[in-house]
Formats: C-alpha cells, sequence, structure tokens
C-alpha cells in the first residue's frame, strides 16, 4: 500500500471497510477506494499548503518529492502550531463526507 | 447475489466530480507553486520515478490542472502522462523482481485499470498465471502461415511493413518450430490482420506453471489461446496489448514470460545482462474491441 508521510495521522480503514461492505465487483471497489484515497490526499496537500508561505511551500515540496517522511515532519514541526491537528482535521472532513456519500448511496 | 451496479456508478461519478473541484481547488490555490516545482525538476522527472512524490496519489494523473482551472494551464506541465504512471507504479512494486502479494497486485490492477480505462486484472475468470510480474526475455518472429519466412514475413493484408520497421525487427529472425497454438493462419491469402496482429503482438507466457493448470488442462489451454493480456514496462510506463501465442520460457531461464520482436522494441526492453521486468496482466475484452499494439494512458 501507499505511504504518505501523514499516514500515521490518517487512517483510511473506516473508509475501506465501508466499501469493502458495499455489494459490489472488487476492481469497483479498488477503484472507489483509490479515489477515496486521492480526496484524502488532496485535502491533506491542500490543507499544509494553505499553513504555509510561498518558500515554505517549495521546501515542503521537495521533502515530498524526496520521500522523506521526517524531514517532512521536522520541517512541519518547525513552521506550524499543530501539523497534526491540521491534518486530522482536514482529513476528518473528507473522510466523514466519503462515509456520507457510500451510506447514503447504500440507504436508496 | 447479483452486484449492485448502480450503486458503484453512482459513487463513481459523485466521487469523480467531487474530485475536480479538489483538483481545481488545489490549483487554483496553489498551482504556481506546483508548476514551479514540476518545471524546476524537469530535467531528472522523467527519468526519476521519486521525483514527482507530490503528484503521487492514486489517482495521480488527474491531478494534473484541471481544463476549467484558469491559474495554471495543462500544456504548461512539462510532463507525460507516463510519468504519473511509472510514479504510482513505484509506490506499488518492490524494489526486487518478484512474485506480487495480493494486496501489490490489486493495487496494480487498479492504477492499470484506471489509467488505460480498460478492465485489467491478474485473474480472470478464476484463472491466473503464476505470476504477474517478472523478467521479460526475447522471442523470436513466429511463422503465420505454412510457407512465411523472413522474406514474406513483413508483407501484411493491410499492405507492407514500412523499411525502418523491418530493420529493426528483421535481426531477430524466425523461430524453428511454430508457436504454441500452431499456425496462426491456414495460408498466406486467408490470413487476416488479426491473425497477422497477434504474431506481431504475441507473448510467451509460463502457462504450465499456472495454479490448476495440471488438473483442469484442457480448459486451461482454451483459455490461454491467444488470450489477450496488457504488458506494461513500469520504468517508462510504456504499455502494449498482445497476446498469448507461445509457452515459455522454462522456469531455469529465470524469465517469467517471453515477447515478440516488436513487443520487446516498443516496451525499450532486452534480453542478457540487461533484461528488465515487466507487468503483464489480464485484459477483459469479451467484445474483442480493445486492438492489439501499444496502448496509451486515457
Amino acid at each position: 500500500m501507499i505511504k504518505h508521510f501523514y499516514s500515521y495521522q490518517v487512517d483510511i480503514a473506516s473508509v475501506d471497510i465501508e466499501i469493502d461492505s458495499l455489494n459490489i465487483e472488487d476492481h469497483e471497489k479498488n477503484h472507489l477506494k483509490s479515489l477515496a484515497e486521492s480526496h484524502i490526499h488532496h485535502v491533506v496537500i491542500d490543507a499544509v499548503l494553505s499553513e504555509l508561505d510561498t518558500e515554505d511551500k517549495k521546501t515542503f515540496m521537495s521533502y515530498l518529492n524526496a520521500k522523506d517522511h521526517e524531514k517532512i515532519w521536522k520541517f512541519l514541526h518547525a513552521r506550524l502550531k499543530n501539523a497534526e491537528d491540521t491534518i486530522e482535521k482536514a482529513a476528518a472532513g473528507i473522510k466523514k463526507e466519503l462515509l456520507t456519500d457510500i451510506r447514503n448511496e447504500r440507504s436508496k | 447475489m447479483a452486484k449492485d451496479t448502480a450503486l458503484y456508478q453512482n459513487l463513481r461519478d459523485k466521487w469523480s466530480t467531487k474530485h475536480k473541484e479538489l483538483q481545481k481547488s488545489l490549483w487554483e490555490k496553489h498551482g504556481n507553486i506546483i508548476d514551479d516545482f514540476v518545471t524546476g525538476t524537469r530535467n531528472f522527472a522523467i527519468g526519476s520515478v521519486s521525483a514527482l512524490m507530490l503528484l503521487s496519489s492514486p489517482v495521480a494523473n488527474n491531478m494534473l490542472p484541471p481544463s476549467t482551472a484558469i491559474t495554471v494551464q495543462e500544456e504548461h506541465l512539462p510532463v507525460s502522462k507516463n510519468v504519473f504512471l511509472i510514479n504510482d507504479l513505484s509506490n506499488i512494486l518492490p524494489q526486487e523482481v518478484r512474485p506480487l502479494t495480493t494486496d501489490e497486485e490489486s493495487s496494480v490492477s487498479a492504477v492499470l485499470t484506471r489509467d488505460f480505462g480498460v478492465p485489467i486484472s491478474a485473474e480472470l475468470d478464476g484463472i491466473r498465471l503464476n505470476r504477474s510480474y517478472g523478467y521479460i526475455g526475447a522471442e523470436q518472429h513466429l511463422a503465420r502461415y505454412p510457407g512465411d519466412t523472413m522474406a514474406t514475413h513483413f508483407s501484411t493484408p493491410s499492405g507492407p511493413t514500412p523499411p525502418e520497421e523491418i530493420q529493426k525487427a528483421y535481426s531477430s529472425g524466425m523461430a524453428p518450430g511454430l508457436g504454441g497454438w500452431g499456425y496462426f493462419a491456414p495460408s498466406a491469402t486467408q490470413m487476416t490482420q488479426e491473425d497477422s496482429d497477434r504474431e506481431k503482438y504475441y507473448i510467451a507466457v509460463q502457462s504450465f506453471l499456472a495454479p490448476g493448470f495440471a488438473d483442469h488442462t484442457g480448459e486451461y489451454i482454451k483459455f490461454f489461446k491467444f488470450r489477450k493480456m496488457i504488458l506494461v514496462n513500469p520504468q517508462n510506463g510504456k504499455a502494449i496489448v498482445v497476446v498469448i501465442g507461445d509457452a515459455g520460457p522454462a522456469e531455469w531461464t529465470g524469465k517469467s514470460l517471453g515477447g515478440s520482436p516488436e513487443v520487446m522494441k516498443y516496451l525499450e526492453r532486452v534480453d542478457g545482462k540487461a533484461r528488465g521486468a515487466v507487468l503483464y496482466y489480464f485484459i477483459d475484452d469479451p467484445d474483442n474491441k480493445i486492438p492489439l499494439g501499444p496502448i496509451d494512458i486515457k
């Protein structure tokens, strides 16, 4: 599985479990999981970039590009008041939306 | 219980729309920075799978700026879609060339299905090969019909092959024996373009090592005969649609499959010490609509 620097903060298992419970084909489940994970990825990156100034954004991206999770966290801790909180809140919002979508569709 | 196709389609459509909105928002807010970063890494991004990690979401190719974005235009991005595929695969594939785990296999399947827009899987109708990722070796041309030789081999029902293509493929020579299914056509005059393409874009796989082969040999042979597959070179993102045309190579060679000269050329793979690995997955194409040959990311 793809490991992001925020994988320890953002647990997407709840979304995966919900998708797994759907009565759809396996490849369809995989597609929905990919979409869900990408939603979360976009939201997390957006949330982090929104908290940084231009130069810091560039630095963050270079660490992200290098997959250097340790440097990313060191950097984020130095620049943001509560990096974990920012990421967790952003991810929680989109996860809630995704779960609501699944439940709404299932109840139709 | 019948699968709920509508449920999937509704969610897919809803999430795809939402995904575009997220892309648009991200690019409107930070597109200039992302664009500068990608442009700045241009010299090594194409050759390095680690150079675009920012864009390594599971549907990374969709992170290209939407056409309606006003801050960044798509044409400003200096990278091809292949880079995103390379990057996504690099996040899944192991460092060493070994059989993939079930999770790895299904992640690859999801990425390929998404990028090429056709159902792609390691298992079809309950049948799978011994692996889906392995070293590929070079095969020779196969006789398409009785009497087909290197002198006639590049003549097809749609016309002669361009001289430059002949030059590239001629040196591989003709295999002394026939392919696994015999001739592709009964005679030169009866050969169709499909017959010719099947030889041009064939692979040899270790069908004899497929789980269950010994117990269901007849059924498996029927399944594997000219079965359509997709081959992907994970290092350059090039992909090609092929058919299973032969069995092999032997296990002791250390290779897991073989490709026709045209397949090897397109994927930029070679035999010998410089050999490399490819992904090989089944394509579910019951109506035979997907043409053989190179396939581009959608």
